[in-house]
């Protein structure tokens, strides 16, 4: 009697909260000052996306795709973005090429088989650094490196390793998070019916770590194309060059869609402004398409237990 | 030269599991490498042709650096060669006059743009890394001092004013009537002073050091006040520096009391956004016009060079081959199209005669 006698009020109190009564002034400010950092956090984007869109049209409008198209000009109204496309699908080839499976295999390495030791941890805290080094520096070492000392030259192939090792951290961290998801009940399931530890690992383990990774892995490619700096560092010609064949940019001129976009706002004439926002429409459009695909992935591997 | 029909291979993922899985990571993949494949086979449209000087059969590559000032130019005659000679290869960036001589030196670039003639120490340079050059004229550009459309107080200024107003001795000069007492001091030696001046907060943007822009104005302007006074030639070292000159357009025009240089092309483009201010050179005040500019009337204008590797030259017919390209009638006209002033025809005689004479 007396549990149910009080069970009464504590109901009552609970549809009060969520009829979300007016005896909680203190939450309706917290709630209005949550709603307005949303609000402040969504206008910033919104005013920036109309900015750049409504810049942009005119040219899009004007001259339909062959502002994708077409080739490098010194001229505003001939010039295109074709080499800066190119050039940034290929580097995006490199860091999937190296980035990805480097990093994949270092991340299943450390929370598989290497041992919970003094080391491993050291090792990991350290990629969580690298992580957050700022990419100019791997330009530095790019130039250093890639460009100088292996003689690669201001050419994509340095290019794409500078940014592959830029990835490759990120890389390692969100592969670790997505294998540390799955639960240890399924390793030991599988150990359980004797399963070897690569059998589990790879029956087991990375099927269902697979959406995680992939939505990590792919966003990671997100931040590798919007990439600049580095790319500045380690020879993306900021100007003009005719050769438009990817396999010649390996290891000769090649420029990214980035640069391109930093190039063309340093230009005297008003109509490569106008070109500088079309080109930061065809990049937003681009990495839009990658995070897509990153949630797409992601939905369509996703699994539940 | 293009290979539509082999695709860069887009790796595969490491860890296959399940049948149903590999095509989609197959289609991933083959995604990706077939957009590559796209956008190499759409580079067949390329080349619009515009005709310019020698006939086709020309290859090599041509690789330019040097001034942002002059790299319009030489982009356009460059676009224009390359139109007429598919299979010529160019490259041409603009770090800065500095930065391309430094290149140019090492035997990195062909031709160096530059907007000034070149230091003796970059000579030395250049001879002790075994690099012959020609040095060519091709145009000139004014300098111009801008400020806001809506500054009304000020419309020309002598370079006596501009020592008072930038110069060294001006550091901490944060309101432009700070700067009464020694423009009246510089007064008649360098121009008629236009002081007083308003009681208004001085922003002063301009190009950094490493500009030739900014070495041409210390030159042109400062250069002799400066000695007058047994100051250092250059700058206060208190105004906003930047590389990017569309900055220096954004900065002068966002402020009525603003003060800044930049070149003639770059402001003459934005000339109603800035205000382009008449210089008292010493012989009065005269406003930058193309005509002020090329009769040498206009006090700060300086020359645009390009400087040519030799033995490069020689080596590379395709360079060569440019290089007349540049200096012919259609080449020389983007002097121009960029928006700078063209030489008269002695001094496009004189280039010619270098060229030659290499």
């Amino acid at each position: 009697m007396t549990a149910r006698t009080q069970a009464v009020p504590a109901r009552e109190a609970v549809a009060a909260r969520l009829r979300r009564g007016a005896g909680d002034p203190r939450g309706t400010v917290l709630q209005a000052l949550l709603l307005a950092s949303l609000l402040i956090a969504l206008g910033v984007l919104v005013v920036l996306l109309a900015d750049v869109v409504t810049r942009a049209a005119p040219t899009f409008v004007e001259r339909g795709a062959d502002v994708i198209t077409a080739p490098l000009s010194a001229r505003p109204a001939r010039a295109g973005m074709l080499q800066g496309i190119i050039g940034s699908l290929l580097l995006m080839v490199f860091v999937i090429a190296i980035a990805f499976p480097l990093g994949i295999g270092a991340a299943v390495y450390l929370e598989e088989y290497a041992r919970d030791r003094g080391s491993t941890r050291f090792i990991r805290t350290n990629v969580r650094n690298l992580a957050g080094v700022p990419s100019i520096v791997y330009g530095l070492l790019g130039l250093a490196v890639f460009v100088t000392l292996l003689g690669m030259g201001r050419s994509a192939i340095a290019g794409g390793l500078t940014l592959a090792v830029l990835v490759l951290p990120i890389a390692v961290i969100t592969t670790s998070e997505a294998l540390r998801a799955v639960p240890a009940s399924i390793r030991e399931a599988a150990f359980g019916v004797g399963a070897t530890r690569w059998e589990t690992i790879r029956s087991h383990v990375l099927p269902y770590a697979t959406p995680g990774i992939l939505t990590g892995t792919i966003l990671s490619l997100g931040r590798a194309f919007g990439e600049t700096a580095p790319l500045i560092m380690v020879g993306a010609v900021v100007g003009t060059f005719n050769g438009v064949d990817p396999v010649a940019m390996l290891t000769g001129s090649y420029t990214s869609l980035p640069t391109l976009v930093y190039n063309w706002s340093r230009e005297p004439q008003e109509d490569f402004r106008a070109l500088t926002a079309a080109a930061i429409v065809v990049l937003l459009v681009v990495i839009g398409l990658v995070n897509a695909t990153a949630i797409y992935l992601r939905n369509r591997y996703d699994r539940r237990w | 030269m293009l290979r539509c029909m082999k695709p860069i291979d887009a790796p595969e993922e490491p860890f296959v599991t399940h049948p149903a899985r590999i095509s989609k990571r197959t289609l991933l993949s083959a995604a990706l490498s077939g957009v590559l494949t796209l956008a190499a086979c759409t580079s067949g449209n390329g080349g619009t042709s515009t005709p310019a000087g020698s006939d086709g059969g020309l290859n090599g590559e041509i690789i330019v650096s040097g001034s942002s000032t002059v790299e319009p130019i030489t982009s356009i005659v460059l676009e224009d060669f390359a139109a007429a000679n598919p299979d010529v290869t160019y490259e041409v960036d603009g770090p800065g006059t500095g930065d391309g001589f430094a290149l140019f030196c090492d035997g990195l670039t062909d031709v160096s743009d530059a907007s000034r003639a070149i230091t003796d120490e970059e000579v030395a340079t250049c001879e002790t890394n075994g690099v012959d050059f020609v040095q060519l004229k091709v145009g000139i550009d004014g300098l111009s001092v801008i400020t806001a459309v809506d500054n009304t107080d000020v419309t020309c200024l002598s370079f006596g004013d501009l020592y008072a107003l930038i110069g060294p001795e001006s550091q901490g000069f944060d309101t432009w009537d700070a700067a009464n007492d020694l423009a009246s001091e510089l007064g008649s030696d360098f121009g008629e002073t236009h002081a007083p001046y308003p009681a208004a907060p001085l922003e002063i943007t301009g190009p950094g050091e490493e500009s030739g822009t900014f070495d041409s104005f210390v030159e042109l302007v400062m250069a002799d006040p400066a000695e007058a006074r047994g100051a250092h030639e250059t700058t206060r070292p208190d105004y906003q520096a930047s590389a990017d000159d569309n900055v220096i357009i954004e900065n002068v025009s966002g402020s009525d009391s603003s003060l800044g240089w930049v070149g003639f092309a770059f402001a003459d483009e934005n000339a109603e956004r800035v205000k382009l201010l008449a210089v008292d050179g010493g012989d009065g005040c005269v406003a930058p016009t193309p005509e002020t500019i090329a009769s040498n009337e206009y006090p700060i204008s300086r020359d645009l060079y390009i400087y040519v590797n030799v033995d490069n030259a020689a080596a590379n017919p395709a360079l060569a081959a440019f290089v007349d390209y540049y200096l012919s009638d259609a080449g020389i006209a983007a002097v121009t199209e960029a928006d700078y002033v063209a030489l008269d025809a002695a001094a496009l005689e004189e280039t010619r005669a270098a060229w030659e004479g290499r």
